[in-house]
């Protein structure tokens, strides 16, 4: 009941980022809705360990927080030079 | 406890599905950056407690390395995109701009 809630919210929050991914103006609207996108799938993955009682997919969070955070300064910097010529 | 771990759950998928709303709604950059990038930890933050209260001592030290991770990185990011994006705007909202003063 708790696990189709939440799993309906982060299907919600996916659709929702991933509208924005379509139509954002700029190109920072779309990297924060990827942003959004993945840190929707960590709660989900974290949601799923905690259903079946199995820690193993627990590692991949710590990756996935460290990608996104790569991704947003690769993009942020790409911006940034693309905005200074 | 079985209360209060679905309590957690369920208040973290609010702000998730707030945060989801207010990327799509809000009509400027700047106020969906703010709907995203404040919503969006701390609903993972409210997951991660509910869920390391189900599982034993491992998956709540892998939640926590998680946690630590997220909460430190995300706002940095956000940060830096902030920046680039004030920098790439052609059209701004605001009357005096302080950036270049500040230089943050």
């Amino acid at each position: 009941m708790i696990t189709m809630f939440a799993i309906i919210a982060f299907a919600f929050t996916s659709i929702c980022s991933a509208l924005r991914l379509w139509k954002g103006p700029t190109l920072a609207d779309r990297v924060v809705a990827l942003d959004v996108a993945l840190i929707s799938l960590m709660s989900a993955i974290a949601i799923y360990a905690g259903e079946s009682g199995d820690t193993t997919y627990l590692n991949l969070l710590v990756v996935i927080a460290v990608i996104g955070f790569v991704a947003t300064v690769a993009a942020s910097r790409y911006i940034e030079n693309e905005a200074g010529k | 406890m079985i209360i209060v771990e679905a309590s957690l759950i369920v208040v973290g998928s609010i702000l998730s599905i707030l945060a989801g709303v207010g990327l799509l709604r809000l009509d400027t950059t700047y106020a969906r950056f703010h709907a995203a990038g404040k919503a969006s930890p701390i609903a993972f933050l409210f997951i991660a407690f509910g869920v390391s209260l189900q599982t034993g001592t491992k998956g709540a030290a892998l939640l926590f390395l998680a946690v630590v991770a997220l909460i430190i990185t995300l706002p940095l990011g956000m940060h830096l995109l902030f920046r680039a994006a004030h920098k790439a705007n052609e059209h701004n909202y605001l009357e005096t701009d302080e950036l270049p003063r500040d230089n943050l």
